[in-house]
């Protein structure tokens, strides 16, 4: 299921806290506006393929201190009714991977609203490929036996350019789950 | 203005600017305990600023956070190279090496092009020489606010304020670094380490306080200018200076955020006029103060005159007393596990 899709800005009057919603009150358009993906079953492995454009890759901090980098993640919901916008909700919790510019290893995640993401190690075997050419980041996800994307067939994902000040819920993100046919 | 309670008890900081020595004394002691590791170089949790000047980071009252009437301002992480300044290395090997080998000494520089630092404007000041020139040290520390912006800014909700004595610490464990902290605290009190890739702060050395001992740069100071204790110790020095006495201010009250660190504003000497006669005039303008610690400058300033007069009389000032340290251990008050200053 190859696709392109725009990506809309993460409501940043949601995010919690008094600071972010007002000083990013004009952040509505999203610094990702399109990105391309392709999301597939090879035997046990689900593959999940995303493409963008990135005029200026943010692949390390060295050590500035006002510079960010380059990430995204995908994200299933763990049961059928979680929101997706919201990051999920109480006991209804969403999971998945972060990939981050400056590391090889995947980051799992799971979150049950926003603010409340909680990373760790990401399920063995769990790996992505990534490069930047000619103004675009290619991102390949390797998620073998990634359980809940098996059930419910949906996923979202996350983009974050780091040299706009994307981290956060400052990013893009699809306009919601995207439906994985059969 | 953040939404935050105040805690159930307060611990505060006052410095007494009429006395403070500009001797960095405080920015090292808090350095060398708290701030050595690889990504910490630039950090200065106490730092000591000469004023009139940019400050530390350069220019910080403009990076925002807060406006003027304490509203939600977007800031801005400072940078490295330009506001901060990179922690310099210096060519001690070259200078230990060359020393004696009849090529003469070199001079011990700092690698590169360093283009700020802290204390990189000390002691210039403002004002013409002689008539009017003038600059007071200005020590900053996190402020432990009472409706702390940086807490307000975390979507994490990795900052919290502490009940038992409003010390405001990040939890580094729930911290992501995403640096909103940074931007929105107007003091620029948060530091962010992109080694660990997490933000830093002041944590009012939250061990000695547990057992009763002041902050590092307050027991370390020579100048004897800091006070530390509870807000509502009624037999305390912070109540005494900031409510009895009501001497010390905070800085920038306009920001909003109820900060817990007062100064008591620096009194100056007379300006002089063409022929070298004083004018009566303060050399450091009352309005700048003003700028500072707002329009309760001036009575504070009366207050302090008025006191000193008092003693210059023979009478007695407590305030006075309390302001010179006769006593040393009279500086804090830390509540049941005080501990005597030896
Ligand atoms: S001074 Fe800044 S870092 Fe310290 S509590 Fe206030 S807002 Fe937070
Ligand atoms: S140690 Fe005391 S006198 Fe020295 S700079 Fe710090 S506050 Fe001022």
């Amino acid at each position: 299921m190859r696709s392109k899709i725009s990506l809309i800005a993460a409501p940043v009057g949601l995010s919690p806290g008094g600071y972010v919603p007002k000083a990013y009150a004009d952040r509505t358009a999203p610094k990702t506006p399109v990105a391309e993906f392709d999301a597939g079953k090879v035997g046990d492995v689900w593959r999940i393929r995303l493409r963008w454009a990135c005029a200026e890759p943010h692949r390390e901090l060295g050590d500035d201190v006002d510079r960010f980098i380059d990430a995204a993640a995908v994200l299933a919901p763990t049961v059928a009714d979680a929101p997706m916008m919201t990051m999920g909700a109480p006991g209804k919790a969403l999971e998945g991977a972060l990939w981050r510019a400056d590391r090889t290893a995947l980051i799992g995640v799971r979150a049950e609203g926003l603010g409340t993401v909680e990373r760790g190690d990401a399920p063995e075997g769990w790996s992505a490929e990534a490069e930047w050419k000619a103004g675009r980041w290619s991102l390949d996800f390797e998620l073998p036996g990634w359980g809940v994307l098996d059930v419910h067939r949906q996923f979202a994902f996350a983009i974050w350019q780091g040299a706009e000040g994307d981290r956060g819920g400052l990013k893009s993100v699809s306009p919601g789950w995207i439906e994985i046919e059969t | 203005m953040a939404s935050q309670n105040p805690t159930m008890r307060q611990i505060a900081m006052v410095l007494d600017l009429n006395k403070c020595l500009g001797c960095q004394t405080c920015t090292i002691a808090c350095k060398k305990l708290w701030n050595t590791d690889t990504g910490t170089g630039y950090a200065y949790w106490n730092n000591v600023e000469t004023l009139p000047g940019k400050g530390y980071p350069k220019n910080w009252v403009e990076s925002g956070g807060r406006t003027a009437e304490g509203e939600v301002k977007a800031g801005r992480v400072p940078n490295l190279d330009d506001e901060y300044g990179r922690a310099w290395n210096f060519n001690h090997e070259a200078v230990r090496k060359r020393s004696g080998e009849g090529k003469g000494k070199p001079w011990l520089r700092p690698d590169g092009a360093p283009r700020w630092g802290a204390n990189w404007d000390e002691d210039r000041g403002a004002g013409d020489y002689p008539q009017e020139n003038h600059y007071f040290y200005l020590p900053r520390l996190c402020n432990h606010c009472t409706h702390p912006a940086c807490l307000d800014a975390c979507p994490r909700r990795a900052i919290e304020k502490r009940d038992e004595d409003g010390i405001v610490l990040v939890d580094q464990d729930r911290c992501h670094g995403y640096r909103f902290c940074v931007e929105a605290c107007p003091y620029k009190k948060v530091y962010f380490d992109p080694q660990r890739q997490i933000s830093t702060k002041c944590i009012f050395c939250l061990p000695r306080i547990e057992e009763g001992v002041a902050p590092a740069c307050a027991r370390q100071c020579p100048g004897r200018l800091r006070f530390v204790g509870y807000l509502d110790d009624e037999a305390g020095p912070i109540w005494k200076l900031v409510n009895g006495y009501k001497v010390a201010l905070p800085l920038h009250p306009e920001f909003e955020l109820g900060p817990n660190v007062f100064y008591v504003p620096p009194m100056s000497p007379s300006k002089l006029d063409e022929k070298g006669r004083p004018t009566g005039e303060p050399r450091i303008p009352t309005e700048y103060l003003v700028g500072l610690f707002g329009e309760r400058v001036h009575e504070v300033l009366a207050t302090l005159e008025r006191e000193r007069e008092k003693r210059r009389q023979g009478e007695p000032s407590e305030l006075m007393d309390l302001l010179i340290a006769y006593d040393w251990n009279q500086n804090f008050a830390l509540g049941p596990r005080k501990r005597e200053v030896l």
